[in-house]
């Protein structure tokens, strides 16, 4: 089943967020199958949206097979990512035959019931259309309806069609019947499978994904938490990245380097309290929180330091002897939390080179240490895209 | 889970409608926004931080002047103040009150939205 | 004289002590470090000093991003009494602990009062630049 290559687009499929782009070594590669896989359906749908919308938005062709979403409605909801060239954006029409009303699209499946009708439909879009991208919105609509071998073989012909188009197929899914052993075939069919998770504490949801390539020594990042930011998408989002160090420092500087807008509760040249930013930047939503360096302000930590995406240590390099301290501030953080150092002041005379930081609180040499001066943003940015990698799991 | 959230919002919907009270929210102890009715042109993620940091300072405070169970705090100023208590092991109740205002009816209200809001959680969680 | 300003800030406090309703009174730079105190032994004059600081400073801002014009004091409500924290002067923050049953009306009359001799005293004691 020859079909023709993808209209002129990149090698690579984004997802949009770069510090995943770059992890996939600028996205996923044409042909992939993806598996998008959840407990519940909302989660999974927003990247599947999410992958279609920033295909359009590179020019691509996407297509996108709603069985759920009558076609202005899957629009209507589609705009909240930001405004698109509507021809970009293909939907395969799978609910007016539901519905028992005519389609408009161009696509559409008129018997739900048949699903050698569903296979020739999508397969007819595909063709005519070409598309980078096809995003199936769902495959356990299916497996409701059809003995699940079927539902298997049309789901192998669809990734095999994609793959002779050398284009990126991706499938929704939620197991409600099958056994693991059947899963465990699924998988081994698609290239990547991005797991979805969901939790509550405290009155607050968490969501996060995780991305692994099946094949082996392939990319698994970690748990990654994000969040749907409006007319943007997907953003990876960290709740909190605690900005700590001894006392003069640099903490405040750096928090206001990193936000557009912050806010400093400090008296007579110390922060009495704490430091708050919102960063936005390549993709990365981030809340930051400068901790004061103090000892008597130790306490704050036990309020803050709950749940902790990440620390960005802060240290004043012409001054080694407050290493101890630093170390000690770390230690407050607790165990297993990634970090970053910041060798602030790295301009300043007596400023120890970063190599020898590490080193000198007794930490692993391969810690990452990012000389900085926080008074001129230099080196702040960097520091906290590292960080960023390393929750992540790509560093 | 988006039960709790509605459930939570109804809860500081209905608190924000007493007489005297403008605006509440819940927040995390850790300072994070769950939800809120508070004005535009107030950031409710400082709000829900500084309410946080005054609330987990004083609980510690309280424990450091032997001074029994902490019960609320309560910022005076011109043009109102701001209370702030407990509702639960995770969660804060902070709402702001017009400066004249019956201070006996508002905390007998954001005591009992406290304690929902504290229900809702437990409930959530199990 | 520094040491005479330190007496003068001791004897405010010790005046405020003699209110039967006042269990102890502290008074801390705006910035956590402690100045002078009348507390019973239990409590930690440093500790209490820093947690007012980062009380004060923490709800000033709050009342600032909440457009409620100038803060006055801010009350911890306890089972057994109230903390309550107001600026004295612009780099001192006075520390009352009073019983609940106190008069809060008359209280705060003293609180007042102290506060304006605590904030003259450290105006009178500043070495000119």
């Amino acid at each position: 089943m020859m079909q023709s290559p993808p209209k002129a687009i990149a090698p690579r499929a984004k997802t949009g967020i770069p510090v995943l782009d770059e992890r996939l070594q600028g996205g996923f590669p044409r042909p992939s199958t993806l598996l998008l896989f959840s407990e519940k359906p909302t989660e999974k749908r927003l990247f599947g949206e999410n992958f279609a919308i920033q295909g359009a938005k590179a020019g691509e062709t996407c297509l996108y097979v709603d069985f759920f979403r009558a076609p202005q409605l899957a629009r209507g909801e589609l705009k909240r990512f930001g405004a698109v060239d509507p021809t970009k954006l293909v939907l395969v029409d799978a609910t007016s035959s539901q519905l028992l009303l005519p389609s408009h699209e161009k696509y559409h499946i008129d018997d739900i019931d048949n699903l050698a009708n569903i296979r020739e439909a999508i397969i007819a879009a595909m063709t005519a259309e070409r598309p980078g991208r096809i995003v199936v919105d769902s495959m356990e609509f299916l497996m409701d309806r059809f003995p699940k071998e079927d539902v298997l073989r049309l789901w192998r012909e669809l990734i095999e069609a994609a793959r002779s188009a050398g284009t990126v197929i991706c499938f929704l899914f939620i197991n409600w019947t099958l056994m693991e052993r059947e899963l465990d075939e699924i998988r081994a069919m698609s290239d990547f499978v991005v797991e979805f998770q969901s939790s509550l504490r405290g009155g607050i949801i968490r969501n996060s994904m995780r991305i692994s390539q099946m094949e082996s020594n392939g990319i698994r990042t970690n748990w990654i938490p994000y969040t749907f930011k409006d007319l943007v998408g997907l953003t990876v989002y960290f709740p909190r990245i605690l900005v700590t160090g001894p006392f003069n420092a640099g903490k405040s500087t750096v928090v206001k380097a990193l936000a557009e807008k912050s806010i400093s509760i400090d008296r007579m040249g110390t922060t009495v309290a704490f430091d708050y930013g919102n960063v936005n930047i390549t993709g990365i939503e981030a809340e930051i929180f400068g901790t004061p360096g103090q000892e008597r302000f130790e306490f704050i930590f036990k309020i803050f330091a709950r749940e902790v995406s990440g620390v960005l240590l802060v240290v004043d390099a012409s001054h080694p002897d407050e290493l101890a301290r630093a170390r000690q501030m770390l230690d407050l953080v607790g165990p297993r939390i990634p970090y970053v150092i910041l060798a602030n002041k790295s301009d300043l005379p007596g400023a120890i080179p970063p190599e020898e930081i590490a080193h000198r609180m007794g930490l692993p040499d391969d810690v990452p240490v990012v000389p900085t001066v926080a008074t001129e943003n230099k080196g702040v940015r960097d520091a906290l895209l590292m960080l960023a990698e390393m929750i992540i799991g790509v560093r | 889970m988006t039960d709790v959230w509605v459930r939570l919002e109804e809860t500081i919907d209905a608190l924000s409608r007493v007489t005297d009270i403008k605006s509440a929210a819940v927040v995390r102890r850790d300072g994070l926004v769950v939800t809120h009715t508070l004005p535009d042109g107030v950031d409710p993620k400082m709000v829900a931080a500084m309410t946080a940091a005054i609330v987990g300072t004083s609980e510690m405070a309280t424990i450091q002047l032997a001074q029994g169970r902490f019960v609320r705090a309560i910022i005076e100023s011109d043009g109102g103040k701001l209370l702030s208590l407990g509702a639960g092991e995770e969660a804060l109740l902070v709402a702001l009150v017009y400066d004249d205002a019956n201070l006996g009816l508002v905390l007998l209200a954001m005591e009992r939205a406290a304690k929902q809001v504290e229900a809702i959680l437990r409930d959530g969680a199990g | 004289m520094l040491g005479d300003a330190a007496r003068r800030l001791q004897g405010i406090l010790t005046e405020l002590r003699r209110l039967p309703a006042v269990l102890g009174a502290t008074i801390a730079r705006r910035d956590g470090i402690l100045i002078a105190h009348a507390l019973p032994k239990v409590m930690d004059p440093k500790k209490i000093a820093a947690m007012a600081a980062a009380i004060v400073g923490t709800s000033e801002m709050a009342v600032i991003e909440m457009g409620l014009g100038s803060f006055n004091s801010s009350i911890v409500d306890t089972q057994i009494g109230k903390m309550i924290a107001t600026g004295a002067g612009e780099e001192a923050i006075l520390v009352t602990m009073v019983r609940n049953e106190a008069n809060m009306g008359l209280l705060l009359l003293s609180v007042d009062k102290a506060v304006q001799s605590i904030a003259e005293v450290l105006r009178a004691a500043e070495v000119p630049a």
